[in-house]
């Protein structure tokens, strides 16, 4: 800037040749830069403040989270400073954006708080303030109950096993140790109740199966809230194969006295009984499963024959035909 | 002599631009293997099975069950980032299938995006039902979450967060069932 002055000066001296009149030239300019200076000043100052006031505005801003959420229940968010602002809602199944005033509760609907877990709330009015806070399950309303085997084999001990998760409306897992009541009912014996507290949202049972083949009922209850399950017990594998026969046009016919498991359950129709013929020819065998109880097979031979019976890993007893 | 200075001078202007490049490129030949690393997104799971019962975990189930974790964890970061529900289907099911899904429509429609970077799970099995047909997961989990609105950042925070996760096993892997922050275990 003094570079220029005195090169104006020196080219006026130069022309008019007053040394005078440069020294008022030199005055005017300093007095013009040093109000465009104070100019400049203003103005820096005038817009530090405003950053400053915005600054600050933005920071009286503060947001109070709802103390203790509960899933499907209004709620609001807490607000001070003026003004407009936008509000944004980020959770674990939702996120939303709308404008609101500072200074006023921002609340928040009870179909926006339905899935329980951790949610931020953001403000922004030139910056952005944010709050976290949880929104808990509400109360159980339903019962996950899985229940295993489906059918389960009559006389086995720890068999039959189930575990039972409540959730509320929401279908938000409830965490908060609960006492779940299980009840088994079989046709012909007396219920058998089990009670079991939810650690960590889940509570689960093992049990044998009963003497008797049939529907097991097991339910699961929690405040007045049940859930139903049933285990077919099934008849085991067969105990003892007791078979006879006799001779026929044909050859001979054998069969089993009907077939029951350890517990004098009659064993599923199905199940095969597996004879095997020995007679001086060679061996002859025929799988026949059971019906009604029974199982039954048609055999060829005229010699002396001796038949056995087998099922599973049991073997019955051996009947020895003469020759026709 | 006027002519010998300008030489020399460029001669110390070029060894230094030599020695400036030679700088850069060792620089970034030794920054590139850590920037790889920092890029390498996929989420870091360990897994802890001791505690877990009432039966214990068979190991081949131990290694499905991270991987699937793992691999979840990054399919729930891009969803959230892209906002797209593609990546959710395959390892998401029920409840936490229907969150998700729901909470990446609402971020597209609110022009919304998340992201979840650095990711850092400590997971602890705590329960691993008698059939082995459900595994219940206590995950610490910390990471940068960072909320954008169009291309502006308004949150950006570094979070641990604990989770409890409900797992099932599907035909090929295990799946998320439920997946629900919690202040605390």
């Amino acid at each position: 800037m003094s570079s220029s002055i005195n090169t104006a000066c020196t080219t006026r001296k130069s022309r008019i040749g007053s040394e005078q009149w440069c020294r008022v030239l030199q005055a005017d300019v300093r007095g013009d830069v040093r109000q465009s200076v104070r100019r400049r000043g203003a103005l820096a100052f005038a817009i530090c403040a405003v950053f400053l006031a915005g600054m600050l505005y933005a920071q009286d801003t503060d947001l109070r989270a709802p103390s203790a959420a509960v899933a499907g229940t209004p709620a609001s968010i807490g607000t001070t400073g003026g003004g407009s602002a936008t509000f944004y809602l980020v959770g674990p199944s939702i996120a939303i954006e709308r404008a609101v005033q500072l200074g006023q509760d921002i609340p928040l609907t009870a179909k926006e708080l339905e899935s329980a877990g951790k949610y931020i709330a953001i403000v922004c009015a030139g910056n952005c303030r944010s709050v976290g806070f949880f929104v808990a399950p509400a109360k159980p309303v339903s019962l996950a109950f899985l229940v295993h085997p489906s059918r389960a084999p009559v006389g086995e001990s720890n068999v039959v096993s189930g575990v039972a998760l409540p959730f509320d409306e929401f279908h938000n897992l409830v965490l908060t140790p609960t006492s779940v009541d299980f009840q088994l009912t079989a046709a012909g014996a007396a219920p058998v109740s089990h009670r079991a507290s939810t650690q960590n949202g889940a509570a689960w049972f093992r049990t044998s199966s009963g003497r008797s083949a049939g529907n097991l009922q097991i339910t699961a209850s929690i405040n007045g809230v049940s859930t139903r399950r049933v285990v077919q017990q099934v008849a085991s594998d067969p105990c003892r194969l007791q078979i006879k026969g006799q001779r026929n046009a044909k050859g001979f016919v054998v069969e089993t006295e009907p077939v029951r498991d350890c517990t004098g359950n009659p064993v599923p129709d199905g199940t095969i009984v597996t004879f095997t013929a020995r007679d001086a020819q060679g061996t002859d065998t025929v799988d026949a499963p059971v019906k009604k109880g029974i199982a039954r097979a048609q055999m060829e031979g005229t010699g002396p024959v001796t038949i056995s019976a087998a099922s599973g890993v049991v073997m019955g007893n051996e009947l020895h035909l003469g020759a026709q | 002599m006027r002519e010998n200075t300008s030489k020399t001078l460029r001669g110390i202007r070029s060894s230094r631009v030599l020695k400036a490049i030679a700088f850069a490129v060792a620089g970034f030949a030794l920054l590139t293997p850590k920037y790889s690393v920092g890029a390498d997104s996929a989420p870091r799971v360990v897994l802890n099975t001791s505690k877990a019962g009432p039966r214990a975990m068979e190991s081949q189930t131990e290694t499905v069950l991270l991987r699937d974790y793992k691999f979840a964890w990054a399919n729930l970061e891009q969803a959230l980032e892209s906002n797209s529900t593609a990546p959710i289907n395959g390892l998401f099911v029920g409840t936490a299938n229907a969150w998700l899904t729901n909470a990446v429509t609402t971020q597209r429609s609110s022009g919304i995006r998340s992201r979840y970077l650095n990711q850092n799970h400590k997971v602890e099995a705590v329960f691993y039902a008698p059939e082995g047909d459900l595994i219940e997961l206590h995950d610490t989990a910390d990471y940068d979450l960072q909320i954008l609105d169009g291309d502006k950042t308004i949150h950006d925070e570094h979070v641990i967060v604990h989770y409890v996760v409900l797992m099932n096993p599907g035909s090929d892997r295990w799946v998320i069932r439920q997946i629900q922050a919690v202040p605390q275990f």
